[in-house]
């Protein structure tokens, strides 16, 4: 009796597992003769554009089969992958750190001879230029879109009360003044979410501090404690027009409050917008550079690539690779993308801008834009956390102590990439 | 030689079936626990980033260890969490057991509630908690003007590894209960009855009966409160994300964050083995002294 019953569960699990392989064998049936191209894509916000553009790509090809995943968290999703050896074909990350240490890990395949490079603009270039450790031949990423970051305000709201587009760092605090005196709040920050700190801190570090300001400090020219005195003095002094306590509060939190009407402005960047959307449809946003200077001309726009795409060394089909990227780069495939993101182009050519980059297109078509700082940062200097802590820190110097740790904790996680740097430039000589 | 000399006795049926139902459960230990833990003793001497190309360093992650503040104020944060949390969890579930263990009405239905915590997963928990401690326990601060309250005190450098603990306590308590509750019902009745003829009070009874009769059941209460509170993670990632100021960083938290989104695996790694033998010290410490005091009927 319970030999049979044994032999009953053994075989139930037999015929179980081989429904299973029988029905993996079935979709490599379909697939015969035909080469799948395994995309990784880091935004989980843009799965309805990836799965539209998956279905385009798939229904106008019919014999390479794209595959795109849009996990969330998926910068650890694809560094677990890399750990375990098991590698898509292309990947679409960030223009920052990541890339700049997958780079110099040899992860990427060399894209020269790939025919949609020239369309690109030269200044996104010269952003994955600036993102290697250590200069290299060829070309490995391909920006496809950037974000803009600065402040975004409630349109409406600016103009029932007359409020106008500060240009300066004076008439910025006026105006914060101002709303504040009007029973309004200027500021809404989610700094319990720590990343949210590095909106401020980009958008004033790009016009008030070098661009090389990283490499300058790994070079030994230079230290943050000089670099970024203003900015540090600066980003405090948004607290007293924010809400009391904005550790207490995530982004989604700020997101929704400002939505909400209950602040003016929301200093954050362009890829915020979606997500105030989904609580308020009808808000009318717009936004603009963050004043961070004096003088208007040395203000600069926070802009770094959001999106680009690496094809990976171990990618065995190279040229379905190089279709699939040519696909992505067609006209219409970027303005689903851009539709879906409110993203800026990093393509040449005419496309439709969001209207929330209304603000911010004076300095997009001049050319006025600074990559992010953090993506210079260490990840695991985790420069967010220390910024938190010197807003939270109320004691006299807290602006020096946080700058000494910053330089501090620099030299500590940089320390293997600035030997090697040394290494290489002591190479030239 | 000595072994030489020995008759090998045959091995007898029942414990060849016995070796063979344990050989599955060893060959899954062997493959998800002992290779992983070797293969990660292995790359604490890089500086492997998890990817790419690595070289040797010999024991210079060690040193960076305990030269590195961050690494230092987790392994702060963690012990207090550990210490605090294990006192209250097994004071708390041992009271709750009792009264539970007691003659009252809807014992059944009750002891269900207690458990319920420990069903629900730590992240479901852990945002509730959070919408609380953000929210509601301000605003009702507010209304009753209690000003220490009044704002969350998550957001507080001070004081938001209390909010953690309290969500850990809180399901941790759970599952102690039921392992005390199994423990008070293998006490049996009539010494109860004979210390009430000897005229002992519930105080004496409690100190001289139950809690060394119910000593076998602390020592795995500690060891196990002890272990989950050390490892403590889910409550960390959806209350406070670390923060606020880096305040309320676990060790394992430090160890996914960095070793797994920052680029020190090796460095990690090296973290992973030292807690490792911490905690394999601390529970080996704690059988020894609990287990010389252990009383049997």
């Amino acid at each position: 009796m319970k030999k049979s019953r044994i032999t009953a569960l053994a075989i139930s699990i037999l015929t179980a597992s081989s429904a299973l392989l029988s029905t993996g064998c079935s979709i490599n049936n379909s697939l015969e003769g035909k080469t799948v191209v395994k995309m990784l894509q880091y935004k989980p916000e843009a799965v309805a554009a990836f799965e539209e553009i998956e279905k385009r790509f798939n229904d106008t090809h019919d014999d390479i089969v794209l595959q795109i995943s849009s996990p969330n968290e998926a910068m650890i999703v694809l560094k677990t992958r890399l750990i375990k050896e098991d590698y898509p074909d292309i990947v679409g990350i960030g223009g920052d750190i990541d890339y700049s240490n997958f780079l110099d890990a040899g992860l990427f395949m060399d894209l020269s001879d790939f025919e949609g490079t020239e369309d690109i603009k030269p200044s996104y270039m010269q952003i994955e230029k600036d993102l290697e450790f250590i200069p290299q031949d060829g070309i490995y990423a391909l920006p496809y879109a950037a974000n803009c970051a600065g402040i975004l305000y409630n349109k409406d709201m600016f103009e029932e009360n007359g409020w106008e587009i500060p240009e300066t760092w004076t008439e910025f605090i006026a105006l914060c003044e101002r709303i504040k005196s009007s029973g309004r709040q200027p500021l809404y920050f989610g700094f319990k979410d720590i990343w949210t700190t590095l909106a401020p801190w980009n958008a004033l570090a790009v016009g008030l501090a070098d661009a090389d300001i990283c490499s300058q400090v790994n070079a030994g020219n230079t230290t943050f404690t000089e670099g970024y005195a203003e900015v540090a003095d600066k980003i405090k002094l948004l607290l007293d027009y924010a809400e009391p306590n904005p550790y207490a509060y995530s982004y989604n939190d700020a997101c929704t409050a400002f939505a909400r009407g209950e602040s003016a402005m929301f200093v954050i960047g362009s890829y915020a917008v979606p997500q105030i959307l989904s609580v308020e449809p009808d808000m009318n946003i717009d936004s603009f550079t963050f004043p961070a200077n004096e003088n208007e001309s040395d203000n600069v726009l926070n802009s770094g690539i959001d999106l680009q795409f690496s094809v990976m060394k171990e990618c065995e089909n190279k040229e379905a690779a190089y279709e699939v990227l040519k696909f992505l780069y067609e006209d219409e495939t970027i303005q689903i993308y851009l539709d879906n993101q409110n993203a800026v182009p990093c393509k040449k050519g005419d496309f439709k801008l969001p209207s929330m980059l209304d603000g911010m297109k004076p300095y997009i078509e001049a050319d006025r834009m600074s990559d992010f700082h953090d993506h210079y940062y260490p990840r695991e200097m985790c420069a967010e956390a220390l910024i938190q802590t010197y807003l939270m820190d109320k004691n006299e110097n807290s602006a020096e102590v946080f700058l000494n740790r910053f330089d501090k904790e620099w030299a500590r996680y940089n320390r293997d990439l600035i030997e090697k740097v040394k290494k290489y430039e002591e190479g030239l000589k | 030689m000595k072994s030489n000399r020995k008759i090998r006795k045959p091995i007898s049926n029942k414990t060849k079936t016995l070796l063979l139902m344990l050989l599955p459960a060893l060959l899954l230990f062997v493959l998800f626990n002992t290779i992983p833990l070797i293969t990660g003793a292995f790359y604490s001497f890089t500086n492997y980033r998890g990817y790419g190309s690595y070289d040797f360093v010999g024991f210079r992650n060690f040193s960076d260890l305990f030269r590195d503040i961050r690494v230092g104020k987790s392994y702060l944060f963690t012990f207090k969490y550990a210490i605090a949390g294990t006192i209250l969890v097994n004071v708390i579930s041992l009271l709750l057991a009792m009264g539970l263990n007691s003659k009252i009405k809807f014992k059944s239905t009750l002891r269900g509630m207690y458990f319920l915590p420990n069903i629900l997963g730590g992240l479901v928990v852990g945002y509730i908690f959070s919408f609380i401690f953000t929210y509601i326990i301000p605003t009702a601060a507010k209304a009753l003007n209690i000003d220490f309250l009044s704002n969350s005190i998550l957001a507080s450098e001070r004081w938001a590894w209390v909010g953690v603990l309290i969500v850990g306590v809180w399901q941790t308590v759970a599952m102690n209960t039921i392992i005390y509750i199994s423990g008070l019902q293998t006490i049996p009745a009539d010494i109860y009855e004979a210390s009430a003829i000897d005229g002992a009070g519930k105080w004496c009874t409690f100190k001289k009966l139950t809690l060394p009769l119910l000593l076998p059941f602390i020592s795995t209460n500690l060891i196990l409160s002890t272990k989950n509170m050390l490892m403590v993670f889910d409550q960390i990632i959806s209350l406070t994300k670390g923060g606020p100021a880096q305040s309320t960083e676990s060790i394992s938290y430090l160890i996914y964050r960095n070793g797994m989104e920052g680029g020190q695996f090796g460095f990690q790694s090296a973290n992973a083995v030292v807690f490792f033998i911490l905690i394999v010290t601390i529970s080996v410490v704690q059988l020894v002294i609990t287990s010389k005091k252990e009383e049997q009927l």
